[in-house]
């Protein structure tokens, strides 16, 4: 009596749903894809040909001010700079700390294609409170994969401190950053590395949107005496 | 030059222009106006549409000729297409200037056009827009013709030589509307030739000017040439007039304020000197010089050593005018010296041969064919960075308003990205751009299927629905807010001081990155492959 009462309930049920999935692939059949009338490109005539240089502010409005505890001085102005292409293309990298920040040919070191580096060793170790790196500001660029590095270490090996990563899908290896591109000005590009305690500061890039080269006009580290 | 060393080294020139034009044509991102002819071209193909444009891109003749070959590699969509096959035609045009100077060896003499040759096979301007998918080698090509018909219409004035000049008089038409102004400059040209040649004629020869039964029939065959383009062989046969209204169009363009305005000397300034960005000298200021010393032996009081007199008086004044109205109009882009600059070649030619000539002795005969060959060894080494180094680096003078190498890994991105989507190919991509940063993204993105464009964001709808969306600057700082941080974006360069920003949906953000981690081969590292800088 059980088993009949059971096939009795069991047998609409199945007809239920052998029913609905019927019902929904002859909706599915019933479907078609929209086609999507998507807007085709405007012909026009040649663009402008850029060549002048640009020292325009891009970003619009200028840097609002940077508050740093009393105290904080230029301590990287004429400090010893190494680089992992210690044969620049163009300049020298003495370049990177003479605090000449002209965007002019004559004023950047041009190293090497893809990954590269320099280091400024500040001769002691201090509070890092501002880090303003110009790469070139003759024309308006973006530098890829922009990594700040500090560390008590020369070799970079130990205590390493990120303080700017734009490394958005880690081609350098250095993990993925979450900062953003920007674009090349003559103001440079301020960072804040919070007070890490460091006698080296590290700079990678790879290349650029102009080509693959990448450049220094000047880095500029601002801190004070460690505590 | 005797006829057998002249006709095998004008053969290896030949074997060398069209070296120097065919290899890595690949290499040079497409332009704006490249890619803008390549789609152009791509409707003609596809479809059989084509319908000549009044108010830009030129004449007709370069998609129609360029059928042919698309032919031949058995391409029939746009996206079978790439750049070697479009970029031939122009190659090969190219080439084919080199073949036409020998309708000048009767009064120019072998040497003359052998040099002229040599020049026109390695002038870096002549090479690198040889490798440009634009009209203008192919006006050149029809330029050389006329005026070379022209001359032998001159010196033997048969029938063939008229239908010639006026073919060629009809292609140039139906390449360039610029054609005008050659039209112009030819034909006083050549009534001050027969003038000079009554005043102080080279030889005893005398021109008799054209009949008008042959002057009627070249003109004939130069309406029905352009007539038959214009009307997109007889399916718009309002394009015959369309092809006079653009002169409205052309003229208020080549003085009106805009881009590309110029002051007279440009052209002279970009041929004899140019140096910008660090990078090294640019000069063909041996073309320039010797054409100088062509034209004084145009006029000078030796006499022809032929029976025919030389072409260098009429290609002189040729030069001369065209030369004059080209920087004279404000408009001015490089390539638009060519017509004049193919007359300073053949000056060039025949003031190389004058000086050889000129000194009796071998010591100081062989002292000028030295410092020449030092002069060619410069040029052909200038034409080898021009087109295989410094081909898209705006230190190259003939480098203008072109597509950086960094845009190819925007596409190679977009190319990377759709192969990990579900939809690949059929992956919804939304272009945010203005139209002068819109190109030339519709060529590279002729193998997706769901493109659209637009100008302003706030006409393309749901954003979110695409997980690729490409914008400019302005566009970018407009999306910033609606798109919430959910995308991820790059910025990549299009020209100098141009950027283009690539926003991808953070799903296939994440999803590209798990597998480019992975060390996931993608399509796009074939265009990477193409994505050299200079050293």
């Amino acid at each position: 009596m059980k088993k009949n009462l059971a096939i009795i309930l069991a047998g609409p049920l199945v007809l239920i749903c052998l029913g609905t999935a019927a019902l929904s692939q002859s909706q599915d059949q019933g479907k078609e894809e929209l086609k999507l009338q998507l807007p085709k490109p405007m012909f026009i005539g040649t663009p402008r040909n850029i060549k002048t240089t640009n020292l325009e502010v891009i970003t619009g409005k200028p840097r609002g001010p940077f508050f740093v505890p009393k105290g904080t001085a230029l301590v990287s102005l004429k400090k010893a700079v190494i680089s992992s292409d210690m044969q620049p293309v163009i300049g020298e990298l003495s370049f990177v700390t003479d605090a000449e920040k002209s965007g002019e040919d004559g004023y950047f070191v041009e190293l090497g294609p893809g990954k590269q580096w320099v280091q400024i060793d500040l001769k002691a170790e201090f509070d890092l409170n501002a880090i303003l790196v110009w790469h070139y500001h003759s024309q308006a660029r973006v530098f890829r994969d922009v990594v700040v590095q500090v560390s008590d270490d020369k070799d970079f090996i130990k205590g390493v401190t990120t303080v700017f990563n734009n490394d958005h899908d880690n081609t350098s290896g250095l993990g993925i950053g979450k900062d953003k591109e920007y674009i090349e000005t003559n103001e440079g590009r301020l960072i804040d590395p919070k007070g890490a305690k460091a006698r080296y500061v590290r700079l990678y890039s790879n290349g650029n949107t102009s080509n693959d080269m990448n450049h220094y006009v000047e880095v500029e580290v601002y801190g004070a005496p460690a505590k | 030059m005797n006829k057998a060393a002249f006709r095998g080294l004008f053969f290896i020139i030949v074997v060398g222009a069209l070296l120097f034009r065919l290899l890595g044509l690949d290499l040079r991102p497409m332009h704006h106006d490249e890619a803008n002819q390549a789609v152009k071209f791509g409707r003609l193909l596809e479809k059989g549409e084509y319908r000549y444009d009044p108010s830009d891109h030129h004449g007709p003749s370069l998609y129609y000729l360029t059928l042919p070959l698309a032919w031949a590699f058995s391409k029939t969509t746009l996206a079978s297409l790439d750049e070697v096959i479009l970029r031939l035609l122009p190659a090969l045009f190219g080439a084919g200037v080199l073949l036409l100077l020998l309708l000048f060896v009767k009064g120019m003499g072998r040497t003359a056009v052998f040099f002229a040759g040599l020049f026109a096979a390695l002038s870096p301007a002549m090479v690198y827009y040889s490798r440009f998918y634009i009209q203008e080698m192919l006006f050149v090509f029809f330029v050389i013709g006329f005026l070379g018909s022209l001359w032998r219409y001159l010196l033997y004035p048969w029938t063939a030589w008229a239908l010639s000049a006026g073919l060629c008089a009809g292609m140039m038409y139906a390449t360039k509307e610029t054609s005008v102004i050659v039209f112009a400059a030819a034909g006083l040209a050549l009534i001050l030739t027969m003038v000079f040649q009554k005043i102080k004629p080279q030889t005893p020869y005398h021109f008799i000017a054209p009949g008008f039964a042959n002057f009627f029939l070249g003109l004939i065959v130069a309406f029905l040439a352009a007539a038959a383009f214009f009307t997109s062989f007889l399916k718009n046969r309002q394009g015959i007039w369309d092809s006079l209204a653009a002169f409205k169009t052309y003229f208020e363009k080549s003085g009106a304020d805009g881009f590309h305005i110029q002051p007279w000397p440009y052209y002279f300034k970009l041929l004899a000197f140019s140096k910008s960005g660090g990078g090294p000298l640019w000069s063909e200021a041996l073309i320039l010089a010797l054409a100088l010393v062509g034209i004084v032996s145009a006029f000078a009081l030796r006499r022809q050593k032929w029976a025919v007199p030389s072409p260098a008086r009429f290609i002189f004044l040729y030069t001369l005018f065209s030369a004059a109205v080209f920087s004279i109009i404000p408009y001015k882009t490089p390539w638009n010296l060519l017509p004049f600059y193919a007359g300073f070649i053949i000056l060039a030619g025949i003031g190389a041969a004058f000086l050889l000539d000129l000194f009796a002795k071998i010591p100081v005969k062989a002292l000028v064919l030295l410092v020449l060959a030092g002069g060619i060894y410069h040029l052909g080494l200038e034409s080898y960075r021009a087109n295989f180094v410094f081909y898209a680096d705006p230190a190259n003078p003939y480098v203008y308003a072109q597509t950086g190498t960094d845009f190819l890994k925007l596409v190679k991105r977009v190319t990377d990205v759709a192969a990990i989507h579900p939809d690949d190919k059929k992956m919804l991509i939304k272009v945010i751009c203005g139209p002068y940063e819109t190109w030339p993204l519709p060529w590279y993105l002729r193998g997706f299927e769901r493109v659209g464009y637009w100008q302003d964001a706030g006409e393309a709808g749901t954003l979110f629905d695409a997980p690729v969306i490409i914008s400019d600057q302005d566009q970018a700082a407009k999306l910033r807010p609606l798109l919430e941080d959910k995308f991820q974006s790059e910025y990549y360069g299009l020209r100098p001081g141009v950027f283009l920003v690539l926003h991808i949906r953070e799903d296939l953000w994440q999803e590209y990155l798990k597998r480019s981690l992975h060390g996931s081969i993608f399509y796009g590292d074939v265009i990477l492959k193409r994505c050299r800088n200079r050293p």
